[in-house]
């Protein structure tokens, strides 16, 4: 049987057709139709797009159109309209390869210019963006990016002082150094001042001297170690003249340019992964490998030629604390992508719920638009409004990073580590949820939404374990309660002012309208912080009382600090959102912010904590669920809009997510 | 309902050949430059079509050495002058409502661009399903040294050529032939004109409006002949190295350095071109087809439509009426354009562009429905 010219009957009949036909008479084949032609913009989605992304919206588009129009960012024609995404059928030596020629690409056109030698707030706010659009095409681009220029770069910018910015950072810009960062050893990840390589001195010569001591002292994870890294920033135990004087960074040469490894360096790789198969993770060894004095990134501490051990910062743990500066953007960065990333999934799976049908409610019926079931609805509605949420709450991060002073150092490693833990989380359930509401179609990894699970699921280990991450939020908020207390002064700073005023007070029976109300929203956010916390103080004490150590305590209260972390991050999101809405002239596109705001709110009013510890009743419980259903139906016919304000390019997307019947039809293959 | 066929003084030709329609602009003086009963008649006729079902398929010519050479800018640049620049922008409202009409038209629209193609004759043309070039065929979107932009849905058609090679044809307003127009896509076709009467009989005989087979059709006569050595497509290299840089600033040093490193004497007129160039359209010319690569045909008649009421209301700049008056009225090819220099045009200039007209009876470009008509996938594509 010729297939091509039954297909091509196929469409000729389709085209025949004078009217179009029933979405589904029993003998014509469904037909794909646009959700761009049935569904209206109540509001202006590029206006949206510019507050949602908040920054940087032509540098985003130019970027995307740069990888949209190269043939190494693997565009691929499907149902008429061009893809591109990594081929993840690649070896995982040619996914590597394609990675490093991206981003040699990226290099000629400019992409990064200034993003270690320009200051500024301008620079550093166009570099997270660029990040976010690198990481919707792949992560493993974003990786390789962020290990050179955020973790490698970052170490020099941070961690070293003048002559290192001059010798490194101009090179490292143009790629003629390829930067790692070898922290992470086989029996150290977070615990990171127990790393176990060991570095001495040699004042004969003036030069570190660099072992790995044992095998579990190996660096591991190391991004771009495997195969592209000529330079590496080593975390290491520095030992002067017997004394252990803690964690500190070296540079260490480990490739010549021709890519050879270097002597009394050995390099392994780590193998194949779960994903981020484009990224060469490594693993390094180090047998007394001498660098010059110079090559200690000493602006926390430094060693005399003959020597002596220099510090500014006295107190061991405040110099700790200095040399993971690093991670801090890092983690920002990472935050801020995973919002994005969900984006791309969310984007995908209502623009297929729009466009594909299942079950007839009655015989000879059309099949009902999945976005019209209600349970749908409630399966995804909820997930948009947390990602708009979670866009602003990202805005402020971003500038709470580049408007940095030393004395908001406290509250963005805070507030950056709750948001990363929050959204890397929220992503990995927003991946499973939106590859589900996919169906079979989210199986295929051209379709992205199933794949991408595999890609970020990294995201809540690297530049910090979620759960620790929540467990700092947790002892943070524990010591700012402690030294107000003690100092019997305000809460000043994180959000907590609320503290000082009066509890608020849950109304006995919910209305619509109450539950819409943001005073309401916040006052609801609020008490659940409050009381969370007073009660993680009081069980503490307790525990101290009953002769236990505070960190023993801590340890044994971690029901409660996990639950109060989240409290802390629902809250602290949801405050942003109320900031920005409070910035936009009235007119229908605030108003959908604020139906989302609604919705977000009752989202965390439905975590089980609120009737764990009792500050809703079972009948206001029930109320909340019944509002979250009746927002859902009313955001329903905003559901196109509100994703195509994501703003990100079809191209960027996947074939479920346009006309999936024509991609996947015979002629197409 | 069927069309009353025209006599020979109308402006646009009608004949009618089985199930196919043939559309020849006549206005060979003028080049066909198109008028506003030009575009008028064509929409109607367009829309009659498109209900008709004894009409499969609809052919677009030109008569004499165009095709067509753009929409009739000194007959809207008079419009203005009498009627305010509310007449300009409906000039420009019922060209863009019709060049969405034929992107997404039901029924293949097979053009013959046998001559001259440029500015509006590229709107009427490259949204259509097949473009047929031919050793006539002459291509430009030569509207930055007008003091416009490429306009007519070019954001969306120029922005999708490989590459950066739709930065280049929409800054320099550089011409191609039809080898080129095909090479680059920009042509589904490349008929010699010889046969350019077998291949209208032949498409006349059609009775189907399945793509495949009027493909196959052109396809009986259609050849492949490659390009000159001296082709501009053969700089592709160049090209996207240059234009793909984030600014027109960048673009232009770009070039230079390239100039720096060999002796080119097309470098060095692409060079010269961008700097005669308005300013104003270089900026927001490049815009357009950046933010034009990532929207859908739909979108990007509507922002255009925003950018040229702009154009013509002329708040930011009035270079589209000092090139018209250099380039088609006084003829002294010496505009001068204000602001004078890229570094004086702000990006809040550029923006500008983009926004909403803040005027009282100006409203954004409303497209007509399409949601009845069964889209074939390649017009479903382009949304």
């Amino acid at each position: 049987m010729d297939r091509a010219s039954q297909r091509t009957q196929i469409l000729a009949n389709h085209l025949l057709q004078s009217s179009p036909p029933s979405p589904l008479s029993s003998n014509a084949c469904l037909s794909y139709s646009p959700p761009e032609l049935s569904e209206n913009y109540a509001f202006d989605v590029k206006e949206m797009r510019r507050i949602i992304d908040g920054h940087n919206v032509e540098e985003r588009d130019w970027l995307f159109g740069l990888m949209r129009q190269s043939k190494l960012f693997n565009p691929k024609e499907k149902g008429g309209k061009v893809f591109v995404s990594p081929d993840y059928n690649q070896s995982m030596e040619q996914q590597r390869e394609m990675t490093w020629k991206r981003i040699e690409y990226l290099l000629e056109r400019g992409v990064f210019k200034g993003w270690l030698t320009e200051k500024g707030e301008a620079v550093e706010m166009w570099k997270f963006a660029g990040f976010e659009v690198s990481s919707i095409y792949d992560h493993s681009l974003f990786t390789k990016l962020g290990v050179h220029f955020f973790l490698w770069g970052g170490a020099i910018k941070f961690l070293g002082s003048k002559h290192h910015h001059e010798k490194w950072l101009m090179d490292s810009e143009n790629y003629l150094i390829k930067g790692c960062f070898a922290m992470t050893e086989l029996g150290h990840g977070s615990n990171v001042r127990g790393v176990e390589t060991v570095t001495t001195y040699d004042s004969n010569t003036g030069e570190f001297v660099i072992n790995t001591p044992c095998e579990s002292a190996q660096k591991y994870w190391i991004g771009g170690a495997a195969n592209h890294a000529t330079h590496t920033v080593v975390f290491s135990q520095l030992h002067i003249n017997g004394t252990n004087q803690g964690v500190h960074a070296f540079i260490v040469q480990i490739r010549d340019a021709d890519g050879n490894i270097c002597p009394n360096v050995r390099i392994a790789d780590c193998g194949h992964k779960i994903g981020l198969n484009g990224v060469d993770n490594g693993r390094i060894w180090f047998d007394n490998v001498r660098v010059p004095r110079e090559n200690l990134l000493n602006s926390v501490a430094d060693v005399s030629p003959d020597g002596k051990y220099l510090s500014s910062i006295e107190n061991p743990d405040q110099r700790f604390a200095a040399f993971m500066a690093p991670l801090t953007v890092g983690r920002v960065n990472i935050a801020c992508t995973a919002v994005y990333q969900s984006k791309v999934a969310l984007a995908i799976a209502i623009r297929y719920a729009l466009t594909r049908r299942a079950f007839s409610l009655k015989p000879n019926e059309p099949e009902v638009l999945l976005l019209d079931y209600p349970s749908h609805q409630r399966r995804l509605i909820p997930l948009v409004a947390k990602i708009y949420a979670m866009s602003f709450a990202a805005n402020y991060l971003k500038m709470l990073y580049v408007k940095r002073t030393p004395q908001s150092n406290k509250t963005i490693h805070i507030v950056s580590s709750s948001f990363k833990a929050t959204f890397t989380w929220n992503n990995m359930q927003i991946l499973q949820e939106c590859r589900e509401a996919c169906g079979g179609q989210g199986l295929k990894t051209e379709n992205r939404v199933g794949h991408l699970k595999g890609e970020y699921d990294v995201q809540s280990t690297f530049e910090g374990d979620n759960n620790i991450l929540m467990q700092q939020v947790s002892k943070a908020l524990f010591a700012e309660y402690v030294a107000a207390q003690k100092r019997n002064k305000a809460f000043k700073g994180l959000g907590l002012e609320h503290m000082n005023k009066p509890c608020p007070v849950i109304p006995s029976q919910l209305t619509s309208s109450t539950l819409r109300c943001s005073q309401f929203l916040v006052d609801a956010l609020c008490l659940r912080e409050r009381d969370l916390l007073n009660r993680f103080i009081a069980d503490v004490s307790k525990c101290k009382a009953e002769g236990e150590s505070t960190q023993q305590a801590f340890l044994m209260c971690y029901q409660l600090a996990e639950d109060l972390g989240r409290a802390f991050s629902d809250r602290a999101i949801f405050q942003t959102f109320i900031e920005a809405e409070a910035t936009l002239p009235a007119g229908s596109l605030k108003d959908v912010l604020g139906t989302l705001r609604s919705l977000y709110a009752l989202i965390c009013l439905e975590d089980v904590s609120y009737v764990r510890y009792g500050y809703l009743s079972v009948e206001n419980g029930a109320s909340v669920r019944r509002e979250i259903t009746k927002i859902c139906s009313e955001l329903r016919p905003h559901a196109l809009a509100l994703v195509t304000s994501f703003g990100i390019p079809d191209a960027f997307l996947s074939p479920i997510a346009f006309n999936w019947i024509e991609a996947n039809s015979w002629s197409s293959d | 309902m069927a069309s009353s066929v025209s006599s020979q003084h109308d402006q646009v030709l009608v004949e009618e050949k089985s199930f196919a329609r043939i559309l020849t602009f006549n206005r060979p003086k003028q080049l066909n430059a198109l008028s506003f009963q030009m575009i008028s008649r064509l929409l109607e006729l367009f829309l009659a079509y498109e209900d008709d079902p004894n009409v499969k398929l609809v052919i677009l010519k030109g008569k004499g050495r165009s095709f067509c050479a753009g929409g009739d800018v000194a007959a809207v640049v008079h419009d203005i002058r009498a009627g305010g620049w509310k007449a300009g922008a409906n000039f420009f409202m019922k060209e863009f409502t019709l060049n969405y009409l034929m992107a997404t038209y039901s029924k293949p629209q097979v053009s013959i661009l046998n001559g001259i193609v440029m500015g509006g004759g590229n709107g009427a043309s490259m949204h259509g399903r097949f473009r047929v070039a031919t050793e006539n065929s002459l291509f430009a979107m030569p509207e930055t040294a007008l003091g416009l932009f490429p306009d007519v849905g070019a954001s969306y058609f120029l922005s999708r050529l490989p590459g950066f090679f739709g930065e280049y044809l929409g800054l320099t307003g550089g011409r191609l032939d039809g080898v080129e127009m095909l090479a680059c896509g920009l042509a589904t076709h490349f008929v010699p004109s010889a046969k350019l009467p077998m291949l209208e009989a032949a498409l006349c005989a059609v009775d189907s409006s399945d793509p495949a087979t009027i493909s196959s059709i052109i396809g009986k006569y259609s050849e492949r002949p490659s390009l000159k050595e001296q082709s501009v497509y053969n700089r592709l290299d160049v090209i996207d190295r240059c234009f793909s840089q984030k600014t027109v600033e960048e673009i232009l040093s770009a070039l230079e350095r390239e100039a720096v490193d060999r002796r080119d004497g097309w470098i060095s007129t692409t060079i010269q071109t961008l700097k005669k160039a308005s300013p104003t359209s270089l900026k927001i010319s490049l815009r357009s087809i950046r933010v034009g690569r990532l929207q859908g045909v739909g979108p990007c008649l509507v922002r255009e439509y925003r950018m040229v009421s702009h154009v013509m209301r002329g708040e930011f700049s009035k270079d589209f009426f000092e090139g018209c008056r250099a380039i088609l009225l006084d003829k002294d090819k010496k505009p001068k354009w204000e602001p004078s220099k890229l570094e004086l045009i702000t990006d809040t200039t550029v923006d500008s562009y983009f926004s909403k007209v803040k005027d009282e009876d100006w409203e954004d470009l409303k497209l007509p429905a399409r949601s009845k008509f069964n889209l074939p996938p390649y017009v479903i594509a382009k949304l």
